[in-house]
């Protein structure tokens, strides 16, 4: 199922309100029976999304886990009450998977299209991305390529310096002209 | 550096959002014109430069690597309110498609990413920037960066304050876990990578 139009608006807001209502929740149970939830509400969305909130958010929590349980077993020798890491780790991951699962189930360029002004920002942006994105890359498969050895942090360092006033040079140019095209066809 | 969705409770991340909104609107309206459709551009060109800079990765002796944030240089040529609503842009988007940071925690890591440190760094540059430019961008990056990175340290040792069972980490392991490594490593990085974009900038006006 995808969401368009006034749906997709609905279910954006609604999704919105929850992640802010799910970011007080401590209840392991409860933050478990809603991650079953929403694999259910959105199936086909599902295993996407939880393999995105696996290598995304998820992490993150678990190595702050892990850093407080040994801080707390070496240096203040107690042992750590786990359920509350548990609700943290738990609270992350539902709300990484309900974002990744909402956002892959509606059409975000249509529920934003009566708000022209931010499809277009979204489009200039996205577009600038990928093609700044291939230029960084290029640059930096460039450098390799003239250096004898592994580039350096500092050859990083100039590479990125470089780079960066060649993007802002060209992305300028290049997002007028996106904008325009974006102009003229009516968004 | 982001805070992920899930760590502060809506007591923190609703009155953080109530701070941004205002300046994300005062930001916008100040610096990108009076009409929308001529500012877009360049709103959208300065975020995906800014989101470019956080993808590109600084190798570090060990095998690991870090990157940079860019939202001081950005302060430093545009000034702060830009710097915060091109930080914003880039922190929805990479909460919204890459799953950094988060959208709950938006308005916090916003005012501390995009806000606290590049409006320092802008602070130093400034006071320094007649007498040696260079030790000025040097040094308002490394100042930046660390004031962000302390503002994200105390949010959540609030938060831990707050509840602690909303967030159980102490407040000293955050701050040493946050602040070891951006002191020693991310900040130094930073600020010479500020530098050499300056320096290269400004020999590009220079040359034409």
């Amino acid at each position: 199922m995808r969401f368009r139009g006034r749906a997709a608006r609905v279910v954006l807001l609604t999704w919105l309100v929850a992640c802010f209502v799910c970011s007080a929740l401590a209840n392991i149970a409860l933050l478990a029976g809603l991650i079953v939830l929403v694999a259910m509400l959105l199936p086909r969305q599902a295993a996407r999304a939880a393999r995105r909130a696996l290598l995304t958010a998820v992490p993150l929590s678990v190595a702050i886990l892990l850093l407080t349980w040994v801080h707390a077993r070496l240096v203040l020798h107690v042992r750590p009450d786990l359920h509350a890491y548990a609700a943290l780790a738990l609270r992350t991951a539902l709300i990484a998977f309900s974002s990744f699962a909402v956002l892959g189930a509606v059409d975000l360029m249509g529920a934003l299209a009566p708000w022209p002004t931010l499809s277009r920002l979204l489009v200039v942006t996205l577009a600038q991305i990928h093609s700044l994105r291939l230029l960084a890359r290029e640059s930096w498969l460039g450098l390799r390529s003239r250096l004898p050895r592994k580039p350096s942090a500092i050859d990083g360092l100039r590479n990125a310096g470089g780079v960066t006033a060649t993007m802002l040079t060209l992305s300028a140019r290049n997002a007028r002209d996106v904008s325009d095209a974006l102009r003229s066809r009516g968004f | 550096m982001h805070i992920p969705d899930g760590f502060l409770a809506p007591t923190l991340t609703i009155p953080a959002y109530a701070v941004a909104a205002p300046l994300w609107v005062w930001g916008t309206r100040k610096h990108f014109g009076p009409s929308q459709m001529d500012a877009l551009p360049a709103v959208g060109a300065l975020t995906a430069v800014a989101f470019v800079l956080q993808t590109i990765m600084i190798p570090l002796p060990g095998g690991t690597s870090t990157h940079l944030v860019g939202a001081c240089l950005l302060a430093l040529l545009r000034g702060p309110l830009v710097a915060f609503v091109a930080e914003s842009l880039v922190l929805l988007l990479q909460a919204l498609f890459f799953g950094a940071g988060g959208i709950t925690v938006l308005g916090v890591n916003a005012l501390a990413m995009g806000l606290i440190g590049p409006l320092a760094a802008w602070l130093a540059f400034q006071a320094l920037r007649r007498r040696a430019p260079a030790i000025g961008a040097f040094f308002g990056a490394y100042l930046g960066l660390q004031l962000s990175t302390l503002s994200v340290a105390l949010i959540l040792g609030l938060q831990h304050h707050l509840d602690a069972a909303q967030f159980p980490t102490p407040f000293p392991v955050a701050l040493a876990a946050m602040m070891l490594p951006s002191l020693a490593i991310t900040g130094v990085i930073e600020a010479l990578y500020t530098v050499f974009a300056l320096r290269v900038l400004a020999r590009g006006r220079n040359t034409g």
